[in-house]
């Protein structure tokens, strides 16, 4: 009965794995998604960060098929007090499952962009402080899960202090 | 022919030969032959011929002339000052040939529209020349002075020819400056610029520094933001024999980001000090999976372009 239990349980491990369970996002400055070597992306066309404005890019780890993953960004500010957001534009990179992130926010207030990404049954997320210089990458903070509501508005807060 | 006008069979003696009248159809034809020749042309015809000619000859000229093709040029407009193109001084707007020098002066400078790819800036006390303005390739040599050129197209399209370097564009922004020997610095803002000398290539992205020096070509990549220390050290390794003490001093001086410069320095070392450099990349950012040591130390491009691209989402 045990041992039984101890092969489901080992299966349903398996299976999660295959299926994306240690699946991620990372994130890298906007030359890592329009390498020289791979100057296309996966739909053929030449990659042109300035056409895009990228802020930074973001691509999936641990995803069996990164073509299929999808991943969705979203700008959530505090622009005197208030809470915004703004929807953003995602462009392929060079490789499946790479994209450059647009930087479509006002030059006012404080600014995280939130990443919401799906592999198979799989989720994962990412919060992406933005400072003067462009995204912080030692503040960004990734989860296997989307990101919550009071983890972005302690992320803004956060922001708001350090911008004081 | 009748009997009697046949000749004599056998030997005829001189004086006996008969006399036979010839057809009169050869007779008007030999005339009006003869006529013909001694005929003159009419006057007026002829030159009216040649006249006609000349007009066609004339128009067709003219219209070649007027459709010929032009030499490829480039729209140029005045920023700053006088800048001048060939012998000539820019007005506000003018155009730049195949071939052609744009100069400026202390006070001056210019803009120059790479055809529909782009942009270049061309700064005061600079010499830059027009080398190709073809579909498939762009191409401007600075001899002296400071660009800054924004384009906006696949890779290797533009290119910058210098003393001691090729400025390949891989879709990208940045400022170049150099001096008549060479020596110079490639500052890149957005996107890739590979510096290209002799077989030796710098991949240098945004945010990233690289020298030029006469003879040597380009030097080692660095980030903006590496420590004077990392900064020196590489001038020194580049440029003046530093060796094994300036290798040293660029690993102590390594932060995750630096892997740019050191995958470079990988394959400016000697195998000795090769390992040296593998073990402190690897220190800063574990080597993924498929990427083997071996090949690494061996140079295997495929391999150290494999790692490159890791690395790139470090940097």
């Amino acid at each position: 009965m045990v041992r039984n239990m101890k092969h489901t349980l080992m299966f349903m491990v398996l299976a999660a794995s295959a299926f994306g369970a240690d699946f991620t996002l990372a994130i890298g400055s906007p030359v890592a998604g329009s390498l020289p070597g791979a100057p296309t992306t996966s739909d053929g066309a030449p990659v042109q960060v300035r056409k895009v404005n990228a802020s930074f890019a973001v691509r999936t780890e641990g995803c069996a098929d990164p073509a299929t993953a999808l991943i969705s960004a979203t700008a959530e500010g505090l622009v005197n007090g208030a809470r915004q957001s703004a929807a953003l534009r995602l462009l392929p990179g060079t490789g499946p499952g790479v994209y450059l992130v647009s930087r479509d926010w006002p030059t006012q207030g404080v600014w995280v962009v939130r990443l919401i990404g799906t592999c198979a049954n799989a989720k994962a997320g990412a919060l992406v402080p933005i400072g003067p210089g462009g995204f912080i990458r030692e503040s960004s903070k990734f989860f296997p899960r989307f990101a919550t509501e009071a983890e972005i508005e302690a992320s803004l807060k956060s922001l708001a202090g350090g911008a004081k | 022919m009748r009997d009697d006008q046949k000749p004599p069979l056998g030997p005829i003696d001189p004086g006996q030969l008969p006399v036979v009248k010839a057809p009169d159809a050869i007779w008007n034809s030999i005339v009006a032959s003869l006529n013909a020749e001694s005929e003159p042309a009419p006057r007026g015809f002829r030159w009216w011929r040649f006249a006609a000619a000349c007009s066609l000859l004339i128009g067709t000229v003219l219209l070649w002339y007027s459709n010929r093709p032009q030499p490829p040029s480039w729209e140029v407009v005045r920023l700053d000052g006088s800048p001048s193109v060939g012998s000539k001084p820019l007005a506000d707007t003018g155009r730049i040939a195949v071939g052609e020098w744009l100069q400026t002066d202390a006070s001056s400078s210019a803009r120059i529209q790479i055809g529909q790819i782009g942009t270049v800036e061309v700064e005061p006390n600079s010499r830059v020349r027009l080398i190709a303005a073809k579909p498939n390739e762009h191409r401007l040599s600075l001899a002296r002075g400071e660009i800054s050129a924004v384009v906006s197209a696949p890779p290797r399209l533009f290119f910058v020819d210098t003393p001691a370097s090729t400025a390949v564009d891989l879709g990208c922004a940045y400022r170049m400056k150099t001096d008549e020997s060479g020596s110079g610095l490639l500052r890149v803002t957005v996107g890739w610029v590979a510096l290209e000398w002799k077989g030796r290539e710098s991949l240098v992205p945004a945010g990233a520094i690289c020298r030029t020096k006469s003879e040597a070509g380009p030097g080692i990549p660095y980030f903006s933001d590496a420590s004077q220390a990392l900064q020196d050290a590489l001038a020194a390794f580049d440029f003046e024999k530093g060796g094994s003490e300036a290798v040293s001093m660029v690993l102590g001086e390594s932060r995750v980001r630096d892997t740019l410069t050191l995958w470079h320095l990988l394959s400016r070392v000697d195998s000795d000090e090769r390992s040296r450099v593998f073990d402190r990349m690897v220190e800063l950012a574990p080597l993924p999976q498929g990427i083997s040591r071996e090949k690494i130390l061996e140079l295997d491009k495929d391999t150290l372009r494999r790692w490159s691209q890791e690395l790139a989402w470090k940097w």
